[in-house]
């Protein structure tokens, strides 16, 4: 028995001092070495083509999602048209960043699941409440399995008068919030989405929404070096499912001139 | 074993688990003792319960890089650890002291705990190590030594008793669990106190300590035992050896719970806070640590010599 | 060491767990028990949301509060729900809470060996009408207790529990004892103070606060008819009650 209380209640590492050689405070570390053989098994361990950002915010008459068109192989641009919004049913829609491969996975799931539903004939549809509980299961399953579908999604619809919003990723964790983003988006995008939509979904105008995503989408196409400056929004309203054509983000780099300080320009 | 044989292999902990969920053809966790007419009436009597394991190559590995070390204070899940425990057997039964602290890294995570379980009546369980190992399996155990009663029309010994928790433990061998453990009772033999630890060793004895404080209490406990110590000698002789370790090792303090085991079971003797019987002893007026450091040592607090010839 | 054996693996591997921040903390009465917890969830330094509870009502007498990975904390409430509606359906009662108590145990102790990386604790009524807080390690030892807080500011509330509720370190005055259970109202008070002080002080409390009050069969709502925003959650009045005091707490 190893009597040191920090060695306690974990696995026993016998390559290192079986016999508590070690004072206690410079004990070896019981971090597992690298296994050879492990490699043996490949599973999804790391994204390959990737989407970036996913935006969302609730506003007046429904929910409004963005996402530009880029599918990124590591800082490859790879593929520039890709369509990463889309619409589950008739009253939801889906955003994903992460790895592409998994987000087609999870569409041809929630397209076989959709079409099971209305095989039912039962007059019931899946709302996004729904479909958000049903990737919540999946998500977390797949961590569980530790064999995760790499994305963070964002899940947005309006049925029965109820808007709803939701994120879940690929630890399976879930939240629910007037403003969303994924990746680049949560840490760029969020302050100025939770400042111009908290507290003020039930009167921002569908124009407003529209200028906010856009100004935002913007910002992270200056800032994102895995962003696009196209990128499309979708809306889900009383009126359905809409998702738009592609949308060019008007930029502008004159302020570049007047940068100083940094780079390879110093003077 | 090596992970990659591991997963392949017929034999070992893993592949019981495998085996063992493929002939259930149960769900990962859904069991039917869970819901119907048997709904809430407890899955421990059906043999051993299944436990997740996670998928990977080598969960052992899994479990380790997860669960915590103070060399990596990241690792996020703390699994809480007892410390200081003490059993001996005298010609008046089987004294048993433990300390109550619960350490998480450096943290206190409880001052609180039960150190010793009261499987039955007539049969206790000290934790060391893991407290959710020693917790719940000697509840299992408490289930299993009911079963031998019902089917054999009589107490099992404890010699049974702690083969039974040893076999057990063996049984999942390097895969995490950590119990120091020590099996005391009253069977037909008189008083038994068994050692058992997650390594698999199980050893009877008549003195033992268990835990990061236990050579602080052996210090104690070895200079001041004798068979033949009254009940009152032996019950203090427990005391001050879990004093001694609370005193002196910082993972286990807080205070002391001591019990009695004799013919006609065990019997809790009482509760006592480490500090007050650092300054005050458990009659109120005779400190273990304190007066015998300071007694003496100022003006305002002269020895009883000096004290009479001043007055 | 020279073997390299402190070096942690450079592969990268997939990490199931996370930790999502978060306080919570119960207290325990002599009729009566409160629950509480923020309402903050984050992940690293970013706020995902600022209502995400942590405090669920289990029966109407019992409320489980979770917190660590929150993936986990919410897969873990879901199955206790459904093992609590079995038994409701099995014998047509609620299970009692001692019982829930040992159920928690053996559900997260079948995850030994992928444990669910959650502190829980349960706070609600006893079968004998005492108050009680039941708290979890993540693999399922757990104790019976007047008190505890659990999560991320678990270092900064808990000595302020020991000292306000246990009266550790503090003398009785002359003649006097401490109480061994405080009135409701005096309860609730340390738990809002619990909360904004560690909202203060650490990073991951924050925004919302829910604080759940169970009281006994029998026992009047005295103490709680002043509390702003209150809601009554049980689903019979002559029996246990459940109720819940929502309050914000600073969002920066």
């Amino acid at each position: 028995m190893d009597h040191f209380p920090t060695n306690w209640g974990r696995p026993r590492n016998d390559a290192y001092d079986a016999y508590n050689t070690y004072p206690l405070h410079q004990r070896p570390s019981n971090a597992p070495t690298h296994d050879k053989f492990a490699d043996a098994v490949q599973r999804t361990q790391q994204p390959i083509v990737t989407g970036t950002s996913v935006l969302a915010i609730m506003y007046k008459d429904g929910i409004m999602m963005a996402a530009d068109n880029l599918a990124s192989y590591g800082s490859l641009a790879r593929f520039k048209s890709i369509q990463r919004l889309h619409a589950v049913g008739s009253n939801t829609v889906l955003g994903a960043s992460g790895d592409m491969s998994d987000f087609q996975h999870i569409q041809s799931l929630l397209d076989a699941l959709v079409t099971e539903e209305f095989t039912h004939q039962d007059a019931n549809t899946l709302g996004p409440a729904e479909i958000h509980e049903y990737l919540a299961r999946v998500m977390y399953a797949r961590r569980s399995k530790m064999n995760p579908l790499w994305n963070a999604l964002l899940v947005g619809g309006f049925k029965d008068g109820k808007r709803f919003l939701a994120y879940v990723d690929l630890l399976g964790v879930t939240y629910t919030a007037p403003s969303l983003a994924t990746g680049y988006g949560a840490h760029i995008a969020i302050p100025l989405l939770r400042q111009a939509v908290d507290g003020r979904q039930d009167t921002l105008t569908e124009e407003e929404a529209r200028k906010l995503l856009h100004d935002c989408m913007r910002v992270l196409f200056y800032r994102d070096a895995r962003s696009l400056d196209k990128y499309q929004v979708a809306t889900v309203t009383d009126a359905g499912v809409d998702i738009s054509d592609t949308i060019k983000i008007d930029t502008t780099w004159d302020f570049a001139e007047g940068i100083r300080g940094y780079g390879a320009q110093t003077q | 074993m090596h992970a990659f044989a591991e997963r392949f292999s017929t034999n070992g902990a893993a592949a019981e688990l495998r085996r063992a969920k493929e002939i259930l053809g149960e769900d990962d966790d859904v069991s039917d003792v869970m819901w119907g007419s048997s709904g809430g009436f407890g899955s421990l009597v059906n043999g051993v319960p299944k436990f997740a394991v996670p998928s990977v190559p080598d969960p052992t590995s899994f479990l380790r890089m997860h669960t915590d070390d103070h060399a990596d204070p990241s690792c996020r899940i703390k699994i809480k650890h007892g410390t200081t425990t003490l059993a001996f057997r005298f010609k008046g039964g089987v004294i048993v002291a433990v300390d109550s602290r619960a350490t998480a890294g450096s943290y206190v995570a409880s001052g609180t705990v039960k150190k010793v379980i009261e499987i039955n009546p007539y049969l206790l369980g000290t934790m060391a190590g893991g407290a959710a190992d020693c917790q719940y399996w000697e509840t299992y155990l408490g289930i299993q030594c009911r079963l031998h009663e019902l089917r054999n029309r009589e107490r099992i010994s404890v010699a049974a008793a702690s083969k039974y928790l040893s076999n057990l433990v063996y049984s999942y061998k390097g895969m995490g669990l950590s119990m120091g453990t020590m099996i005391c009772g009253w069977d037909k033999t008189g008083p038994a106190i068994f050692y058992v630890d997650s390594d698999g060793t199980r050893l009877k004895g008549d003195l033992f300590s268990v835990g990061s404080g236990s050579t602080f209490a052996y210090g104690v406990l070895d200079q001041g035992y004798r068979w033949d110590l009254t009940d009152e000698e032996a019950q203090e002789l427990g005391r001050r050896s879990i004093y001694a370790a609370g005193h002196r090792d910082a993972f286990s303090g807080n205070t002391i719970n001591l019990y009695h085991v004799k013919e006609d079971g065990w019997k809790f003797i009482g509760n006592y806070d480490i500090s007050e019987m650092h300054y005050n002893g458990p009659g109120g007026a005779d400190g273990y640590g304190y007066d015998v450091r300071v007694q003496g040592r100022t003006s305002a607090n002269p020895p009883p010599e000096a004290a009479a010839a001043q007055a | 060491m020279p073997d390299g054996s402190f070096s942690h693996p450079q592969q990268r591997q997939f990490n199931p767990y996370s930790d999502n921040g978060g306080t919570i903390l119960a207290i325990a009465g002599a009729d009566f028990t409160v629950i509480a917890g923020d309402t903050r969830q984050s992940e690293g330094y970013s706020i995902q949301t600022r209502y995400a509870p942590k405090v669920f009502r289990l029966t109407d007498r019992a409320v489980l509060a979770v917190n660590g990975f929150a993936a986990d904390g919410n897969m873990f409430v879901k199955k206790v729900k459904q093992r609590l509606e079995w038994y409701r359906h099995a014998h047509a009662k609620d299970m009692p809470l001692r019982a829930i108590a040992r159920l928690i145990q053996t559900m997260l102790y079948a995850q030994r060996f992928f444990p669910y990386y959650v502190y829980n604790i349960l706070g609600g009524i006893e079968e004998d009408g005492s108050g009680a807080v039941y708290s979890f390690d993540p693999v399922g030892s757990y104790e019976r207790e007047a008190c505890r807080a659990a999560g991320a500011a678990q270092s900064l509330v808990q000595p302020f529990l020991d000292n306000q509720i246990y009266f550790k370190n503090q003398a009785a005055a002359p003649n006097q004892s401490h109480p061994a259970h405080l009135p409701l109202p005096d309860v609730l008070s340390i738990v809002i103070d619990s909360f904004t002080s560690a909202t203060e002080r650490h990073i991951e409390v924050g925004d919302g606060l829910e604080i759940y009050v169970v009281l006994a069969k029998g026992r009047s709502a005295q103490g709680l008819e002043g509390a702003r925003g209150i809601q009554e959650l049980s689903t019979k009045s002559d029996g246990d009650r459940v109720f819940v005091i929502r309050r914000e707490l600073k969002k920066d």
